[in-house]
């Protein structure tokens, strides 16, 4: 019994004390979270402009038409174009994109977290904007009349009546994505990027134990991930209370 | 201005399918100012197509609506400026879940009419009072039964101070005890000289309050009159047949 303590204390020494190991662990932890951080952002702001194209043009594709002209014809283009990018992006393995971005679009580009914050970020948008627009259409049509009929135009639809429901069926599917952003961040090792996941290989590399790292890096995600979900919980609850 | 004519329908039609599918099928209505006019016919005569047209939530393949001497139907139109004159209340209530009773009343009179928060929420208090419900003001929709809802869309729609009351079937959703509740303050609203179009199945409503009774089948208007015309000299078969098995 003292022997395995004895060994697993050696282990642990080995793996995270004695070359200051733990710092680069901490390192790849804040870059992970950085890349995270950026990505969803990014995401967002991609997912939420392609959810409101697509909605308006599905939305308004009968009375656009009617009216015709440049409207009609800019938002068709348009919502050809976000369709077109989400079926790229659900169709190409991360790590491509991730790469095509690297050695290809930003080639020039030194810093690798920008590129991999372009890389997720441009990824989470097309599904970020999918989920957007599931919850916008999940909202029932009967809320998007009763606006219209009180002479609220599209936007004023949208802000104040529609975007506000749909947020709240839209946030255990956001969190879904969020989750999965944090981890497939954990592939930026491919360019470079010394992440979580790349500092405890390398770790592995250099003491040839695999257990420790592997590990530790793992309940490092897991406790970030059981850490968001609490958050979203206590979100959900809010805006559930809200409305009771 | 047409004198005393609020809406003048001319020759609606709403096709489907190239022309394949006449839901609106070449319809002439003219309502006029103070008037209550209920439409009637069996299920799939489109009546509410006919009724979301007006403001249209349900948009026209030909003909012309003129609202206040304006043809709405011109794409130049702003079509806001026109929805906000014609109050609407339908069949399943869309009270916005999001906000709580006032807040529901409140939003479009400060949104679109500009009005003070105070301002709205005075015009709203009194509504509430008028329909019994005052004390419902912060609650959110949810909490409400299917006539209180009802009830509130009916005053919310009149926050805004509309022209016209246009009802999409507001009775066909609840439950036979609350129906009441809701014709009543229709009923006191058309006695107040409110212009309404109702779409309904309450026969007994369209006989007491109806200025004008109009029987739509197959997207056509196929007889329409004053309720002693319509209910006991009928003079198409179809509608003797429709009034045989309703009433």
């Amino acid at each position: 019994m003292n022997d395995f303590f004895a060994s697993v204390v050696d282990k642990f020494t080995r793996c995270f004390i004695a070359k200051s190991y733990w710092k680069m662990i901490l390192q790849g932890f804040r870059d992970s979270l950085i890349i995270t951080f950026f990505s969803i952002i990014l995401g967002l702001l991609i997912g939420v402009i392609l959810a409101t194209i697509r909605t308006s043009y599905d939305k308004n594709e009968e009375s656009l038409k009617i009216k015709g002209g440049i409207g009609y014809w800019s938002l068709k283009i348009l919502n050809s174009l976000c369709k077109a990018y989400i079926a790229v992006i659900r169709g190409v393995p991360v790590v491509v994109q991730l790469l095509i971005w690297y050695f290809i679009i930003l080639a020039t580009q030194k810093n690798s977290i920008i590129v991999a914050v372009a890389a997720f970020g441009v990824n989470s948008g097309a599904y970020v904007a999918e989920i957007f627009r599931g919850g916008i259409m999940s909202v029932d049509v009967g809320q998007f009349e009763a606006g219209r009929s009180l002479g609220f135009n599209y936007v004023q639809t949208m802000i104040h009546i529609i975007i506000p429901q749909a947020f709240k069926t839209v946030l255990p599917t956001l969190l879904n994505e969020f989750i999965a952003v944090l981890k497939e961040t954990s592939i930026a090792g491919y360019v470079g990027i010394t992440d979580l996941t790349r500092a405890g290989a390398i770790i592995r590399a250099q003491t040839f134990e695999a257990f420790m790292p592997l590990i530790a890096v793992a309940i490092i995600y897991l406790v970030t991930v059981i850490v968001l979900t609490a958050l979203f919980t206590r979100i959900e609850r809010r805006l559930r209370n809200s409305e009771r | 201005m047409n004198g005393d004519v609020l809406i003048k329908v001319i020759d609606l039609k709403k096709h489907y399918l190239g022309g394949k599918v006449k839901a609106l099928d070449g319809i002439n209505v003219e309502i006029q100012t103070g008037e209550v006019v209920v439409i009637i016919g069996p299920s799939g005569s489109v009546k509410s197509t006919l009724l979301r047209s007006l403001n249209l939530l349900e948009i026209p393949t030909g003909g012309s609506i003129i609202f206040e001497g304006v043809d709405i139907c011109d794409p130049k139109q702003n079509i806001n400026l026109h929805r906000q004159k014609m109050g609407m209340v339908f069949q399943h209530f869309n009270l916005f879940a999001n906000m709580n009773i006032i807040d529901n009343m409140t939003i479009a009179p400060r949104k679109r009419l500009k009005k003070s928060k105070d301002e709205a929420t005075e015009k709203a208090m009194e509504l509430l009072k008028r329909v019994g419900l005052a004390d419902r003001a912060n609650d959110y929709p949810s909490q409400l039964s299917g006539g209180q809802k009802q009830r509130i869309a009916i005053v919310r729609a009149l926050c805004m101070e509309p022209d016209v009351m246009l009802f999409d079937e507001p009775t066909s959703a609840l439950d036979p005890e609350m129906v009441g509740e809701v014709l009543d303050v229709m009923k006191s609203l058309a006695k107040s000289g409110t212009t309404m179009i109702v779409v309904t199945h309450e026969m007994g409503f369209a006989k007491e309050v109806g200025n004008r009774v109009i029987f739509m089948d197959g997207g056509k208007i196929i007889e329409e009159g004053t309720p002693q015309e319509i209910f006991e000299n009928p003079q198409s078969d179809r509608l003797k047949s429709f009034l045989a098995k309703v009433l």
